[in-house]
């Protein structure tokens, strides 16, 4: 049998198989790994988005009801981080009183995050009706101040003596913070 | 000699057929580097962007911490504060209630509000008085009542009220002999009254 193919189509035939083994190889061993990868890589970008905007709605809302917190709470959060100034205290509250004499602040132990003050107070009243109205103001005073049992009054002669102490509750800061003790009288 | 009339054509390695087969591979080649070149760049990018978004996603968190924290904080404040007023608000009451307790006919010269406790000083008129329009109400409100009586310069009688209120814990963890004992010492003063 006589062989017709040339010598050209020899050499074409061959460098078409050449070329196409190459395209093969380098399809499979290079560009389809690499594809797979590509795959992967874009599936998780997608999952770590997902779940950052998880992260950022969830920030979100919890910023917004921090943000009411802050604006329902205002004036408590301002109480809390407030010094307590007996002089102040004396001219806010002294309307209620006939005198009032607020006389130290003591540091007791933090309860939880907070700090805690004892100020023993004494003062003189006419009526009870002003020692009502004195328990209703420290509720709207500039700081968290709770009045403690044991509450004494005495009469004298037209007037009530009462002496009680005030606890005053403010945020721990540096509990090294030393705390000068207060004394004011009047 | 001449074997052929015509010129011989010049043999190129670039024949035709070579030339489309070039094209054709030269093409699929540019399109397979080109594909695998930019699957390399976005597998880069996405690297970067993941570990971007980690960071940012690590940054948020704690974020969303401190925002907890100070949600809880403010939180703790408002309980503490609605407790302190709460408390504040019970006892001006019991102040109030204490005072109109306290009829006309009996003068008041000394109060003590202890926790769990009230004791009275003042003047009477007589026993009866104290013990109807002072000591019952007092007995209705405490579970243990103790009064003494000693007289005054103008025949009135100067008293002394104590009250205690027993804390249901201590009511329920006392043995039943020392609430015996208690009784019997009530039943004891109220003779001596």
């Amino acid at each position: 049998m006589k062989n017709n193919i040339s010598r050209q189509n020899v050499y074409l035939l061959a460098l078409s198989v050449f070329l196409l083994i190459f395209v093969l190889i380098f399809a499979f061993a290079f560009l389809i790994p690499e594809g797979k990868e590509y795959r992967n890589k874009g599936a998780d970008l997608r999952k770590e988005n997902k779940e950052l905007k998880k992260y950022e709605n969830f920030r979100d809302n919890i910023l917004e009801k921090l943000g009411e917190l802050k604006s329902e709470n205002r004036n408590i959060i301002a109480a809390f981080d407030r010094d307590f100034d007996a002089v102040r205290f004396e001219k806010m509250h002294r309307e209620y009183f006939n005198s009032l004499s607020v006389q130290e602040k003591v540091q007791l132990e933090n309860e939880n995050k907070f700090s805690v003050y004892e100020v023993n107070t004494t003062s003189q009243i006419n009526s009870p009706k002003s020692f009502y109205n004195f328990l209703d103001a420290i509720n709207k005073s500039d700081w968290i101040i709770s009045v403690n049992f044991p509450i004494h009054f005495k009469r004298e002669e037209e007037m009530i003596r009462s002496s009680f102490t005030m606890t005053v509750y403010g945020i721990a800061k540096d509990t090294n913070t030393s705390i000068g003790d207060l004394n004011t009288s009047e | 000699m001449m074997y052929s009339y015509i010129k011989p054509r010049k043999k190129s390695l670039f024949t035709p057929e070579m030339q489309l087969l070039s094209i054709f591979f030269g093409i699929t080649i540019f399109m397979l580097l080109g594909t695998y070149l930019f699957l390399l760049f976005k597998d880069y990018r996405f690297t970067q962007d993941r570990s971007e978004i980690i960071e940012l996603r690590e940054a948020t968190s704690m974020e969303i911490d401190l925002i907890q924290k100070s949600i809880i904080s403010i939180e703790e404040e408002k309980v503490l504060s609605e407790t302190v007023f709460t408390k504040n608000t019970v006892l001006k009451d019991s102040i109030a209630n204490m005072f109109d307790l306290v009829p006309q006919r009996i003068t008041l010269s000394e109060a003590k509000l202890l926790e769990n406790g009230l004791v009275l000083y003042g003047v009477t008129p007589n026993k009866d008085i104290y013990n109807f329009m002072l000591q019952a109400p007092l007995r209705s409100i405490f579970h243990r009542t103790y009064s003494s009586f000693y007289p005054a310069e103008n025949g009135w009688l100067h008293f002394v009220s104590t009250n205690y209120v027993d804390k249901e814990e201590e009511i329920i963890m006392k043995p039943i002999d020392e609430e015996t004992q208690e009784d019997d010492a009530k039943e004891e003063i109220e003779d001596e009254e």
